[in-house]
């Protein structure tokens, strides 16, 4: 380990120094062009006043803008409450739906430390003890022994370790379970099965289903709106509708195809559902979704029913309730218009949710059909579909392949296929596959800005991505020469455009990002103009 | 037990999954279109080689930690080898007692002589090997700073414990038991109810073998069976909801019971089927 050693026991120490300063010469070196330190603090530190007012003394970021308690009292309060949460965390019935796989995970871990040497934040950060995917997880198995199992605590000490609860360890606590995206590379790596991934999205849980702590982005403005007005981005259906129709009208201007997109159409074949994020910030992508089942001539529709047109599901992350409640609202559209199945866009944990996750949450009726659009695209592209000429992709492409999709879901090869029809100058990144790094958005971060987490997850969460992508581009590097890196994910690409910003990726590398969607239409050869723009950085 | 009697958990796979077809880079059945219409091929068979791998091998350490793997191979072979040697130890002396055989360098019978030279090469391998093992884990644990920083109090006192039962056994052969007839006098004298005089040295390391057996169930050592859960259960468990199937009827029962989970999103009391319905305000008025 090369970086600050911390004690597991000094989380709940010295409430009022950090237990890290992220500095620029800490950080893992990135290649050519962005190997040069531009600034000494690679985040930004919080003001006086936010100092005072919210917890950062884990690192000097703020994550989950979690007010500091007024008064004794409170503290010893949320102490009880975050107590009273880690027995529900261990019991059936409040936590059937993770419970097994948890205690796998907490009671059975060597630390041999294999998971660090895969965790792209830990090495990133320049093997900052605090980012060990194990440091973690020994945090809550020591506070378990010590407050939970009936017994000695002087035993506890003996079996486990020492570690004192009280309100600096839960809230640090509380700020690095967002420091974990949840890609589960560290799972892969331990021969016990222990998941640090999975013990992270726990704590996540017990906070905000016993504390009703959780990012704002997440829950209020994310699961709740969605419930609530339809999607997570607050798009309502009246504004959707307005939306496709600016779509329809975008799709002729490019195209100079006229379409009607269809909405609410029963009985259709196909109910395809975007990540809302889309609409707003990459209309091109289901414009391109459009413009590739009509031109294939599939049966399908898109819903305008309130939460009909939002593919997401953020409850995947931190609560499973909203999870539940979400996905059961999906399935209900989907039987309403009597489709056939459930297509989901190019969104890596909306796909997962719905297809994995929710699987069991989906009993009877509720059990539709459902798939990514991943082997529906390669079919079409792949099986002669569509009249495509790969000359017009012909620029150098590298996949980030989505955690979600690869490593959670086991989709690797269809996007592949895709790509090697249509992109002659394509090239993989490594590792990739189920072994890839994330990007850094995921788990939530890539819809997380406030207070100076951008800068962190920037900074830290997706260097290695970065360093990825430099590494595959390095023969090509020049700014002169476009290239693209195609992401089949919303938040993957919600981070890359956040990455890109932080490293000047386009003024220095001529680089731009987009979905696999705009690379097939870019190839129709029925269009006359290119469909993407490299303006569009 | 404790595990295995936990109710049905929400998939939780990653991939590769070695019974998948496409698991040589990590492809799941997902990639087929419509793959609900086609049928699920598995091959259990190599999950369990994947997994007889990891028990014999230890194949995962070898690759990303060979310092961790020089301590840790060798201590888990000396311990299944010890076992054996106990068990081999047992028959013995059941064939001495029950059919009169001779265990021994110069018996007259092939079977005698085979037991014989089989349980020392097993004990001798054993001592050796689970002793290395033993001093490896000590001194990676003590000389590496990350892994110290994780060790616990319990983890040397189990690295000396062990080395203690694996250097009693090598020493009471040593100088001692050199035939190791000693143990197979103990099993005698158990079975026959007779008591028979052991070497002290050889009774202290029955002695601290069997508090080793007794000690292990309360370590983590239990992870030899949770692993297999680990990964069958969960890490492979990619099993997909079918109507009508086990896994809805349990998830079902799952879905009856009442949540307790207190913050303000979730209507406390209530059952999993009702709270999923929908946000507090949107389901007040639903009858249950």
């Amino acid at each position: 380990m090369k970086g600050k050693r911390t004690k597991i026991s000094d989380i709940s120490k010295n409430p009022d120094e950090q237990l890290l300063e992220i500095m620029s010469k800490d950080l893992m070196p990135l290649p050519y062009p962005c190997d040069r330190l531009d600034k000494e603090l690679p985040v930004k530190p919080l003001t006086e006043e936010q100092k005072d007012r919210y917890e950062c003394s884990l690192d000097g970021v703020s994550a989950i803008v979690l007010p500091k308690p007024k008064s004794k009292e409170e503290e010893d309060k949320l102490v009880q409450s975050f107590l009273s949460g880690l027995k529900k965390l261990l019991s059936k019935e409040d936590n059937w739906t993770f419970l097994q796989p948890l205690i796998l995970s907490l009671e059975y871990c060597a630390k041999c430390l294999n998971c660090s040497e895969e965790c792209q934040i830990y090495l990133a950060s320049g093997q900052q003890e605090i980012y060990c995917p194990t440091y973690r997880s020994e945090v809550l198995r020591r506070i378990i022994k010590k407050y939970l199992h009936k017994g000695n605590k002087a035993f506890s000490k003996f079996t486990e370790g020492d570690i004192e609860l009280n309100w600096t360890a839960i809230a640090r606590l509380a700020e690095l379970a967002y420091r974990c995206p949840g890609c589960r590379r560290c799972a892969q790596a331990c021969a016990r099965g222990v998941d640090n991934g999975l013990i992270t999205r726990e704590l996540r849980k017990l906070f905000s289903q016993e504390m009703g702590i959780a990012p704002k982005e997440l829950h209020e403005l994310g699961t709740v709106q969605q419930l609530k007005v339809g999607a997570s981005t607050g798009i309502s259906p009246k504004a959707f509708k307005n939306i496709v129709q600016f779509m329809e009208e975008e799709i002729e201007e490019k195209t100079g195809k006229r379409m009607k997109i269809p909405i609410d159409r029963e009985g259709a074949d196909i109910l395809l559902m975007h990540n809302s994020g889309e609409f707003f910030s990459w209309p091109e992508n289901p414009e391109a979704f459009a413009i590739i089942f009509e031109a294939a001539g599939l049966s399908w529709t898109l819903s305008s029913e309130l939460a009909g047109y939002e593919a997401t599901n953020y409850g995947v992350w931190y609560d499973d309730i909203q999870l539940a409640r979400i996905a059961l609202k999906q399935s209900e559209i989907a039987r309403k218009l009597k489709v056939k199945k459930v297509v989901i866009g190019e969104c890596g944990h909306a796909t997962k949710a719905m297809i994995v996750i929710a699987d069991r949450v989906l009993t009877g009726e509720a059990n539709i059909p459902r798939e990514s659009c991943l082997p529906l695209l390669a079919d079409l592209v792949c099986n002669e579909k569509l009249k495509l000429d790969p000359k017009r992709n012909d620029f150098p492409v590298t996949l980030h392949d989505s955690c979600n999709i690869v490593r959670l879901m086991g989709i690797v090869e269809p996007q592949r296929r895709i790509l090697r029809e249509i992109c002659p100058q394509f090239r993989e990144m490594e590792p990739h596959g189920v072994d890839n790094y994330c990007c850094g958005g995921s788990g939530g971060f890539a819809i997380m800005s406030s207070m100076n987490f951008t800068d962190w997850r920037t900074a830290v969460a997706g260097r290695m991505k970065m360093k990825q992508i430099l590494e595959a581009f390095q023969d090509v590097i020049s700014p002169e020469i476009k290239k693209y890196v195609c992401a089949t994910c919303s938040n993957c690409k919600g981070q890359l455009r956040d990455l890109f910003n932080y490293y000047d990726a386009w003024e220095k590398c001529g680089i731009l990002y987009g979905g696999i969607a705009e690379l097939i239409v870019n190839a129709m050869v029925d269009i006359k103009e290119p469909f993407i723009r490299w303006e569009w950085h | 037990m404790k595990v295995a009697r936990m109710p049905i958990h929400l998939r939780w796979e990653l991939y590769p999954v070695t019974h998948d077809r496409g698991y040589k880079y990590g492809g799941s059945y997902f990639e087929e279109l419509e793959w609900w219409t086609k049928p699920l091929q598995k091959s259990r068979i190599r999950s369990i080689i994947y997994l007889l791998k990891q028990y014999l091998f230890f194949w995962k350490y070898f690759q990303r930690n060979k310092g961790y793997w020089f301590g840790l191979y060798p201590w888990h072979t000396g311990f299944y080898l010890i076992v054996s040697f106990h068990i081999l130890s047992f028959f013995g002396a059941l064939a001495i007692v029950v059919a009169g055989l001779s265990i021994a360098a110069d018996s007259v019978s092939m079977l005698g002589r085979t037991i014989y030279y089989l349980t020392l090469v097993v004990a001798v391998g054993s001592f050796i090997l689970g002793s290395v093992g033993s001093i490896g884990l000590l001194v990676k644990r003590l000389a590496d700073a990350d892994l110290r920083a994780y060790a616990s109090p319990m983890n040397y006192f189990n690295y000396l414990f062990f080395l203690a039962v694996f250097l009693s056994g090598l020493i009471a052969w040593y100088f001692f038991d050199p035939s190791l007839s000693g143990y197979r006098e103990f099993w005698k004298s158990l079975i026959t109810f007779r008591y028979m005089d052991v070497e002290p040295a050889t009774y202290t390391h029955i002695m601290l073998f069997s508090l080793f057996l007794i000690y292990l169930p309360f370590t983590r050592s239990t992870h030899y069976i949770t692993k297999i859960l680990a990964f069958f259960w969960v890490r492979w468990d990619d099993a997909p909801n079918v109507k009508g199937s086990e896994i809805e009827e349990r998830v079902k029962e799952a879905l009856n019971q009442p949540v307790s989970w207190s913050a303000p999103h979730i209507q406390t009391g209530k059952k999993w089927s009702e709270v999923a319905k929908g946000l507090p305000e949107d389901t007040a008025g639903v009858e249950r």
